[in-house]
């Protein structure tokens, strides 16, 4: 697989509610689309947790993150992709998954970060 | 003194395996916040429910998205019944 040269790639890696980085990420990736930035978005580690359908955060009296994610494919960005390694050792299958990411393995992985410019981790 | 263990991170984090290191025979082990993330399907061989009463906040399950039926060994618990098993034993460890 080629890919093209970006302007960010996001490596989220933390589960939702726990803590707020995983909003941080998202914050930052929305205001860098409404500046036509061409960005990857990256699930990995933790993260993977961030996309689990049903979630229902009002639970925990906080905002259901599983939802607020999806605002990612309205601002424009629809490279999404979830780490392969991640998904099985947590046992988590696609179907379990809200936002239909892509598939990727640790080389895609590297080549997307080798081919950004930019790249956040949280 | 017989102790409840609470455990508020991502398995990531091997908490569990710090915990276990140093429970004894008649503590609890409690999953809260990203705690519940250890009962995610059989992610892990569940083996220590069998040797130590084992509890995971219903909520933060809810939240997460976790199904919440059948978890072989471990007892839902929502907050009036957290607050009973601070009762029930005698101190608190927080494991985080």
């Amino acid at each position: 697989m080629n890919y093209q040269l970006t302007n960010f790639t996001f490596l989220a890696r933390t589960a939702p509610y726990g803590t707020n980085r995983c909003n941080l990420l998202m914050d930052i990736a929305l205001a860098s689309s409404v500046f036509e930035q061409k960005s990857n978005y990256v699930f990995m580690d933790d993260a993977i947790y961030q996309l689990l359908r049903n979630q229902n955060a009002d639970h925990i009296q906080t905002k259901t993150f599983g939802k607020a994610i999806e605002a990612l494919k309205l601002y424009g960005i629809n490279n999404i992709y979830v780490l392969e390694k991640s998904l099985t050792e947590r046992s988590v299958s696609l179907d379990e998954l809200v936002l239909n990411p892509e598939i990727i393995n640790q080389q895609q992985l590297q080549e997307l970060v080798r081919n950004s410019q930019n790249v956040i981790s949280l | 003194m017989k102790t409840l263990h609470t455990i508020s991170k991502t398995p990531t984090s091997n908490l569990l395996t710090s915990c276990l290191e140093a429970i004894a025979e008649d503590d609890g082990v409690l999953f809260l916040e990203d705690g519940v993330y250890y009962i995610w399907k059989d992610i892990k061989d569940l083996i220590y429910t069998e040797q130590y009463e084992c509890y995971a906040l219903k909520e933060d399950l809810l939240a997460r998205g976790i199904e919440i039926t059948s978890r072989k060994g471990v007892n839902l618990v929502d907050y009036p019944a957290f607050v009973d098993l601070c009762e029930k034993y005698e101190k608190i460890i927080n494991w985080f």
